[in-house]
């Protein structure tokens, strides 16, 4: 094709300057054509800004649509040039028969983005929201924000119209448009525009039935960030959304979903609730095998919010989260995500036997993704622990070489152990273990079999050894490894005092004049409390067993008092990388509280119930941890010196994390 | 909502670009397109959020369609927009869309563009819509079409109605159903079912007169049940769910669950349904590998049809997969051929015909090369491709499809069934 490719060079402006002022309209034509194909590639044609609008005079629809596209394009390079065309659209506007040339004219013009030419543009404007035709409507609403977006200062009148059309429309795509671009300005403006009122709601619903898809997906998606003022009108609302369900598109279905959800919230009757989940439940399911992998995707990056506040909904559904061999990974990812989530004390056994099938597919990410999960299923669900135990070890046997899940298995065996001490029993678990030491390469990975050499000692073949390997490389070592090592060789040290000694000056002599300020510190620690007392050290090093935290906190993924919010934005960008809006985009204001407050009351009354025993449960654990802690807070106070100084203050909840320095 | 949309070829230039908002420039476009070519692979997500800028993208063959925002839109909506967009695109291309059309209609598709979104918000995407005023080089009598007709044009695509014009005509009066399902299943490598579900849709071709309404019926438990009469032997099949095309009347369908619809003109898919209940699975595989020697591998298959003796699978493939330093293949099937094909790294047996409550077999013996024996062959599962014409594995059937309108109102009615292997795997 001639017209892609090609630098227009001045010779070419010339020719195409000479042919748009040819009198063949033809010739005129191809040019015009020729000018867009430029402006397509990037090249800059705006010199022949005045020759282009003068071929406006031919009542020709097609040029006249690729002329408007010129003009789009640099009105805002050409203010001055672009007031010329302005007796064009007015002319258009007022005078043509042809609604399609009249909602043309006033689409485009409202695209000029020119701020002195938005005067202009006000009356015929007014005219056309006012219009006879619905398609001339339709446009001229949406050309509202438009000129908002460049001067709201001249905008107020122009609202005042749109709040009276909402309020007498009667056509369902006007209506559409008009609820859509009100809240566009809404977005803008950060002020509230839309006046509800029963009736116009009343109108709303109606025109969910009439107007095409996407209409409906306005309607449905302001719907969901309106709060009914009652169950009744929930309940009206949910009614008339309801068959939205078995729209094809799949948006509209989700819009629906989310809408119901969220209203479900102000009912008063138990048993309806229960119906309408069971309604949902199927077509959720539907949309996440949908055919455009794409769609499926953004449908599952929502699945953990609907789970963590709807759990019912997907009561024994696990599998339909199982991966398909040809998915792309970033549904295989999200799946697998879920399949955790999902995973409760009876369906373990399926979810792991699922999982032990990933572990032979090809890609690395993905298996290292699956050993991750299974680890994690092992500490939160303790009847889960032998069967994943095993499969890991089974993994461990056929492990050759350094790959990435291997990492991964060192890192989980070494949450497992801590959670249990005594799974390094479990089908020679630890030999295996031991056996593939060697293969660590990553800083997290060598330092999780740095714990487990330090810990298992007494329990593993030539132990010191390897620890005198690992201390010959010191300085290369990250700091992670470094500080693990330090408290490794001194708990081997204590294991085996005559063995280790030299090691442990080694050791000392290559760590106390490390760069690093917290390795440094550590030496000098053990060092002197080693001169001093041993003993100490021991009560300092030695691991408690059972103290890594049950885990199941870290599987919730939003907060519970941002539920809600997060609900009404279902399917929106923020929620896709599980955000609230103002989290991911700084001009969104924080939506008001007071709503918040209503939301954890009114909740579903099931909902609220597991909820509140979540919490009485995380307060227990806490307490827990409180008295463990002040227990242990000797331990914790020679630790200060770690980082970071945070922790000290208030460690209840970072126990966790305290630990794994240790 | 929507900022911009691009069309992408494979090497990352762009092809067509619109901008509907003013907070998008064009270099920020064209670094994202370098980045997505030069890291490429389905690994990444649809949707990419660098600094407060999405792009959200599909690729449909060899070209890319991104669309970029910077709000907090319904991500999903747009996904489906950009596909619709696509289908669009290809109902004016014959249903193809490749660089070489879109560089040759790119007149066409600006003026698509201009209708299907204004202000980035989607609008008008009804392929057969569009059509009625967006033509390839300009609507051709313009002169001649008198403005009442535009008139009635704009009153068809803002109405009720906008997926039918009024006063369309046939001499004969027909409609055409496709019933077509598409069996997912997943079995494990202990012959346990994991997964079994159908996927089916109704297709409909319709060329009839005036403004007709239909209304359709299937062998659906839950309306059978209501209408007691039909509780003898046959209670129908439970379906999980349905989905419809826009001209079905949702709340009544709510109400009584009754189809009923003003069908557009042409083919379209009026349904889509799923199933999970008692499938019968078309097909019973038996695999067994083992090992013979170190570097030979045999292989044997065994399939049986389950389905009617009267009915015929044909068209079926089975993608046994083999190891990837498989050398040679000598295999011996009882119906068909199998052949060795090395860019699938897997022997496809293909059977033309297989009548039902038949048993038939493949043995493979493979030779493998010498390879670096440290790396395990992950076996990948095995796949299955067939069509069984008049069968469908859920049981769904159509019990009845009227036809309503005024004066005597004849039409021809032709139904089809059609069952497909879908995503039909067995794990080794």
């Amino acid at each position: 094709m001639a017209y892609f490719g090609n630098n227009p060079q001045r010779g070419e402006l010339q020719e195409l300057y000479a042919d748009l002022n040819d009198l063949n309209f033809e010739k005129k034509k191809e040019a015009v054509k020729k000018v867009i194909a430029y402006m397509t590639v990037g090249k800059d044609v705006s010199d022949l800004f005045q020759s282009v609008i003068k071929c406006l005079e031919f009542n020709d629809i097609e040029m006249k649509k690729l002329i408007y596209l010129y003009i789009v394009n640099y009105s805002r390079q050409k203010p001055d040039d672009a007031i010329m065309v302005i007796q064009n659209f007015r002319k258009d506007v007022r005078k043509s028969e042809n609604p399609l040339v009249r909602a043309l004219a006033i689409r485009t013009f409202g695209c000029l983005r020119v701020p002195k030419l938005n005067e202009y543009l006000i009356e015929p404007l007014k005219d056309c929201i006012q219009d006879d035709d619905p398609y001339v409507r339709k446009t001229a609403v949406l050309c509202v924000p438009k000129v908002y977006e460049v001067s709201p200062e001249i905008c107020p009148p122009l609202l005042e119209l749109l709040q009276k059309l909402l309020e007498k429309e009667s056509n369902a795509l006007v209506l559409a448009n008009l609820i859509q671009s009100m809240r566009e300005i809404e977005v803008v403006s950060g002020k509230q525009i839309i006046n509800l009122n029963q009736k116009i709601i009343q109108k709303l619903l109606l025109a969910v039935d009439e107007c095409i898809e996407w209409g409906q997906i306005f309607i449905l998606d302001y719907l969901a960030s309106y709060n009914p003022q009652d169950s009744k009108q929930a309940e009206v609302i949910i009614e008339r959304t309801l068959p939205r369900l078995s729209h094809i598109n799949p948006t509209v279905t989700f819009c629906a979903v989310k809408v119901i959800l969220k209203y479900l919230d102000f009912l008063d009757n138990g048993d309806l609730v229960k119906n309408l989940c069971k309604k949902v439940a199927p077509s959720l399911i539907s949309l996440l095998s949908w055919n455009q992998p794409e769609v499926q995707y953004t449908i599952l990056r929502n699945i953990s919010l609907i789970l963590q506040k709807f759990p019912i909904l997907f009561e024994n559904e696990v599998k339909v989260f199982f991966c398909s061999f040809n998915e792309p990974y970033y549904i295989k990812y999200e799946k697998l995500d879920i399949m955790v989530r999902i995973c409760d004390s009876k369906n373990f056994g399926q979810v792991l036997n699922e999982l032990l099938i990933y572990l032979n597919e090809a890609d690395p990410h993905f298996v290292r993704k699956a050993i991750k999960s299974i680890g994690k299923i092992a500490i939160t669900y303790d009847k889960a622990l032998d069967k994943a135990v095993s499969i890991l070890v089974e993994f461990a046997k056929n492990v050759q070489q350094p790959t990435e899940p291997v990492q991964e298995l060192l890192i989980q065996m070494q949450l497992i152990y801590k959670k249990n001490k005594s799974m390094y029993k479990h089908e020679d678990s630890l030999k295996f273990i031991y056996s593939i030491i060697e293969y660590a390469n990553e800083p997290e990975s060598k330092s999780a079999c740095a714990w487990i050499l330090g810990e298992f000692g007494e329990y593993i073949p030539k132990s010191a050894e390897k620890m005198k390997e690992y201390i010959d490389n010191f300085q290369m070592e990250d700091r992670l490894v470094q500080l693990q090592l330090l408290t490794s060789a001194v708990q081997l040290y204590l294991k085996y005092p005559s063995q280790c000694s030299i090691l442990i000056q080694q050791l000392i002599t290559s760590a106390k004049d490390s760069f690093n300020p917290d390795v440094r510190d550590r030496t000098y620690i053990y060092w002197r409390l080693l001169s001093t007392d041993p003993e100490i050290v021991k009560t300092l090093v030695c691991f408690n067993s059972g103290a890594v935290q049950n885990f199941s906190k870290d599987l919730r993924l939003w907060e519970t008092q941002d539920l809600v919010l997060a609900l009404e934005n279902m399917g929106s960008i923020s929620n896709l990388f599980h955000k609230l809006p103002h989290q991911l985009y700084k001009n969104i204001k924080i939506k008001i509280n007071n709503q918040q407050d209503i939301k954890i009351y009114k909740g579903e009354e099931k909902q609220e119930k597991q909820e509140n025993q979540a919490q009485v449960q995380q307060s227990e654990n806490q307490q827990n941890n409180k008295q463990e802690q002040q227990q242990q807070q000797q331990d914790i106070d020679l630790l200060s010196f770690d980082d970071p100084p945070v922790n000290n203050i208030n460690n209840n909840s970072n126990k966790a994390n305290l630990f794994e320095l240790i | 909502m929507i900022s911009s949309l691009s069309f992408i070829n494979q090497k990352g230039e762009i092809l067509i670009y619109r901008v509907y908002k003013d907070d998008i420039s064009r270099s920020e476009i064209t670094q994202f397109c370098a980045k997505m070519i030069a890291t490429k692979e389905n690994k990444e997500s649809p949707i990419i959020n660098i600094d407060q800028t999405s792009f959200i993208h599909i690729s449909i063959k060899d070209i890319i369609i991104l669309a970029t925002t910077k709000t907090d839109v319904n991500v999903a909506m747009v996904l489906e927009f950009l596909y619709q967009l696509s289908k669009i695109c290809k109902s004016y291309f014959q249903g193809i869309l490749d660089e070489n059309c879109i560089k040759k209609s790119f007149v066409l598709i600006y003026e698509i563009l201009d209708e299907v979104l204004d202000y980035g918000i989607p609008q008008i995407a009804d392929p057969n819509l569009l059509q009625k005023f967006i033509q390839e080089g300009g609507m051709q009598q313009e002169a001649t079409i008198s403005i009442d007709k535009f008139r009635s044009l704009t009153g068809t695509i803002t109405g009720a109605v906008s997926w039918r014009p009024p006063g369309l005509h046939y001499d004969k009066n027909e409609l055409y159903l496709d019933i077509i399902e598409s069996v997912n299943l997943l079995i494990s490598a202990k012959d346990t079912v994991l997964r079994a579900e159908v996927v089916g849709s109704i297709e409909l071709k319709s060329k009839l007169t005036g403004m007709p309404e239909c209304q359709i019926g299937m062998n659906d438990k839950l309306l059978m049940g209501k209408q007691a009469r039909m509780t003898k032997q046959n209670g129908g099949i439970v379906i999980d769910d349905m989905k419809f095309h826009p001209c079905v009347g949702l709340p009544k369908f709510e109400k009584d669950r009754t189809i009923t619809f003003i069908p557009p003109d042409g083919h379209f898919q009026l349904m889509s349904y799923r199933i999970s209940e008692n499938i019968n699975i078309p097909f019973k595989v038996n695999v067994f590998y083992s090992e013979i020697s170190e570097n030979k591998l045999e292989i044997r298959l065994k399939i049986k049809s389950i389905y009617d003796k009267n009915v015929y699978g044909t068209n079926i493939a089975v993608k046994v997969p083999v190891p990837k330093n498989t050398v040679n293949v000598v295999s011996a099937t009882g119906l068909g051929k199998a052949k060795h094909e090395i860019e699938e790294q897997s022997v496809i047996w293909r059977i033309k015909k297989l009548q039902g409550d038949v048993e038939t077999s493949l043995r493979c013996e493979i030779s493998l090369g010498a390879t670096n024996r440290d790396q395990t062959w992950s076996k990948p599962p095995l796949k299955m491709e067939f069509q069984i014409p008049m069968f469908t594995s859920s049981g769904f059937r159509v019990r009845f499809l009227k036809v309503m309108e005024k004066g005597a109102y004849k039409t021809n009615k032709w139904i089809r069934y059609l069952t497909r292997g879908g995503d039909y795997l067995h794990r080794l």
